[in-house]
């Protein structure tokens, strides 16, 4: 019997080693939330987007942004470019790798002015060797989690250009520079462009916000895509913790009623077209939003406490 | 490819897995209470005996009287016929038809839950045990005698009841997946057929026999219901000791095989979601290679892990009566088994609570608002003004869901423990003996409750 006995707390000795063993292993989610560095300057390497011009398939360069005192500056410098053209460069919230790389501009003041100071522009227009730089300081602070890349553009408004909309910093876009103002005048290369876009290069800022927390995609905006009544990249796993906001948006081939069970939010989507979803995450669990005609999951979100 | 268990279909809202310290925690409790169960060990059984006390006549007579099974027999015939005619009639969407909430969730959950405390609720409001009754009493009145039925083969036990608890948790968790929603439809239909089957088995063994052997919800329920603290003998309501008589409840064949699907179809349902989801696609595919229809293998599939699941909880069960068979003095293995069947009933009732609880809270508000104002779900109809009600998902919050998951199965594993225990001093006189016979039993418990926790911390996929 003492024998048995002896058995009996090896089993329940391994029984808890594998528990304890168990939670290690599943820890991951629930820790890494708050860790983003304070001041550290987070920086990144700009490539091409998807679809830039084919002229633009050698950009390179970096882009910095640094938090000091309350401010934020932003840095770009760039090579590879048309010579003599003017660029302009937004910081983002988003990550490059996003169909829409960078998704929305960083703003201090969300759905605010488009402009500076409430978004981060930097323009410049680059040398005759191709290369350019640009630096840009406000006043505010870029929020840990906001800054996602930096995004460059051809400048096609030159008149109110001025440099990166550093106002996220996730991702900085530089675009090519045509002036809005004078449209259907094209290009000052004559390039083509997507049609959908005009930007060009993207920089991932690592480390610009917060990776693993899921707060990150509060801000993002991930856009999830539906074609023929199924999310082209499968079920989007959301993850917020209760009191962020939700926000999401949906782009659909057809027109449809997109559905936040739980929230019981349900908006419209014409064919073709995009809605955004942006409530506060009162209700904890784990809700599916799906396309309500068909009855098509496309979004699991799950709200920790 | 997706599994989707039925609580999608109704609130599109699943609860989030239990955190990882909290799990920590839970098993570590579990396993210290355990060694203390061992050690403070009583010596002589305690829940043998019902003890009962009636209550005072009048109150059996106003809750018990003629009047009364009447009335019960009524409401469950009433509530049953609009479940199968919202079911049929109804809206086809899940979550508007009374249907599906009705029988899945008020039904299939709220018995379990409230026998557990009170005691067998299901048997008064039985609307086939009503019928075939009241059928008995016209057969007797214009016959002048009882109707005969044929004996019913013993050797059966509760295995049709074990085997229709598996047909009922394969409609609902498995016919309906993957894409093909149970309709309420279908529930209509399988509860009408259900009638028509419980109703012809009644005519030939006799109501009473078929609702104590073969009758699923009777059965189940009634499992349940011994755990509760109201019975009846003789037409007297009485109180009894808690859990008590839960320990004569094994004794027919085939009810260990009950409480033993009931486990396992719970884990089934949790763990098609999370722990079992990556191994079941895998198989879903190796067969959907094969060359049969999409449904068809999601079907197969699910089925072949519901019946794993069964073997796995059957065969822990097993391992453990073989481990008591090596004390000495000890009964017959037959013996054993249906010996200690019975202290499953509580981990059983906690794996119900621990998944389903928040469906329950949060379902019931749609079943007393717009599923009773508007039961077919056509939008036109609002009989009580509570058509447009929502469901407040705020009263329970994640932490309190998960407090209650974990409390549940730890209180079922103590009760498992207490029952067990008392058991074993029941064969073996000398406790001593008795308690080194649940190392093993404990070992089995352990088992239960930690599996349980696992599957509520794995994250859905």
């Amino acid at each position: 019997m003492r024998d048995v006995k002896k058995l009996m707390v090896a089993v329940l000795v391994l029984l808890a080693a594998a528990a304890i063993a168990a939670c290690g292993s599943s820890d991951d989610s629930t820790t890494g939330a708050a860790a983003g560095e304070e001041s550290q300057p987070v920086s990144g390497e700009f490539a091409p987007v998807p679809g830039a011009p084919e002229a633009y398939s050698i950009v390179g360069g970096e882009a910095e942004l640094e938090r000091s005192s309350g401010g934020t500056t932003v840095s770009i410098s760039l090579n590879g470019l048309e010579p003599k053209t003017p660029y302009i460069a937004h910081l983002h919230v988003g990550s490059c790798e996003r169909s829409d790389p960078g998704g929305p501009h960083f703003q201090f003041e969300k759905g605010g002015s488009e402009e500076p100071p409430n978004e981060i522009h930097l323009r410049f227009t680059s040398n005759a060797a191709g290369e350019g730089e640009a630096e840009v300081t406000s006043k505010r602070e870029v929020p840990e989690r906001e800054a996602g890349s930096v995004v460059l553009h051809v400048d096609h408004s030159h008149h109110e250009m001025t440099s990166f909309e550093a106002n996220e910093a996730e991702a900085v876009f530089v675009h090519e520079g045509v002036d809005h103002s004078k449209e259907g005048t094209g290009h000052p290369e004559g390039k083509s462009q997507p049609a959908h876009s005009d930007k060009i290069a993207c920089a991932e800022l690592e480390g610009g916000r917060w990776e693993e927390a899921g707060s990150a995609t509060a801000v993002e905006a991930p856009t999830i895509v539906v074609r023929d009544g199924e999310p082209v990249d499968g079920v989007a796993e959301l993850e917020f913790s209760a009191g962020e906001e939700v926000r999401f948006r949906v782009t659909s081939d057809q027109a449809e009623e997109i559905h936040v069970h739980g929230y019981d939010l349900a908006q419209e989507v014409p064919a073709g077209g995009t809605v955004e979803f942006a409530f506060p995450a009162e209700l904890e669990g784990i809700y599916e939003v799906e396309l309500e005609q068909l009855a098509v999951q496309i979004v699991e979100l799950q709200i920790n406490p | 490819m997706s599994f989707l268990p039925l609580a999608h279909a109704l609130s599109a809202r699943e609860d989030l897995p239990v955190p990882a310290w909290l799990f920590a925690w839970a098993a570590s409790i579990v396993l210290i209470i355990s060694f203390f169960a061992l050690a403070a060990g009583w010596r002589s059984p305690r829940f043998e005996e019902l003890r009962e006390r009636p209550l005072s006549e009048g109150l059996s007579r106003v809750l018990l009287g003629l009047p009364a099974q009447l009335l019960y027999g009524l409401v469950g015939i009433f509530l049953l016929g609009l479940a199968v005619y919202a079911g049929i009639e109804g809206t086809a969407a899940p979550d508007r038809n009374f249907a599906l909430t009705f029988l899945f969730v008020t039904c299939w959950l709220g018995f379990p839950f409230f026998s557990a405390i009170l005691g067998d609720l299901f048997r008064p409001f039985n609307p086939w045990r009503a019928i075939g009754r009241a059928a008995g009493a016209g057969f007797k009145l214009i016959a002048g005698q009882r109707p005969a039925h044929l004996p019913y083969p013993e050797k059966l036990g509760r295995w049709p009841a074990a085997i229709g608890l598996l047909a009922v948790v394969w409609l609902e968790v498995i016919y309906g997946s993957g894409g093909v929603i149970l309709e309420p439809e279908t529930a209509g239909v399988a509860a009408l057929v259900y009638t028509a089957y419980t109703l012809a088995m009644m005519g030939v063994f006799g109501v009473e026999k078929w609702c104590q052997r073969g009758e699923v919800f009777s059965v189940y329920f009634g499992m349940f219901g011994r755990l509760g603290i109201f019975g009846t003998r003789d037409g007297r309501l009485e109180r009894r000791r808690p859990f008590s008589a839960a320990t004569s409840w094994a004794t027919v064949p085939g009810s260990a095989a009950v409480v033993i699907a009931s486990i396992a179809t719970t884990s089934y349902d949790g763990a098609s979601e999370g722990a079992f989801q990556d191994p079941m696609e895998s198989v879903f595919e190796w067969i959907a290679e094969a060359g049969i229809g999409l449904t068809a293998s999601l079907r197969i599939t699910e089925t072949a892990f519901l019946l794993l699941c069964f073997a796995v909880v059957a065969l822990v069960y097993l391992l453990g009566v073989r481990g008591m068979r090596t004390v000495p003095g000890a009964p017959s293995l037959s013996t054993l088994r249906t010996g200690f069947a019975h202290t499953l009933i509580p981990i059983a009732l906690a794996y119900l609570v621990a998944h389903y609880f928040s469906l329950f809270v949060f379902q019931e508000q749609a079943q007393f608002t717009y599923l009773l104002s508007d039961p077919l779900g056509t939008g036109t109809t609002d009989l009580f003004g509570t058509a447009s009600s929502g469901v407040d998902y705020t009263i329970l919050s994640a932490n309190a869901i998960w407090y209650v998951q974990v409390a549940s199965l730890v209180v079922g594993h103590v009760i498992g423990l207490m029952l067990a225990h008392d058991r074993a001093l029941v064969y073996w006189t000398d406790y001593r003996k008795a308690t080194a016979s649940q190392y093993w039993m404990l070992a089995v418990m352990v088992a239960f409750t930690c599996f349980g926790l696992y599957l509520l911390s794995v994250a859905n996929g």
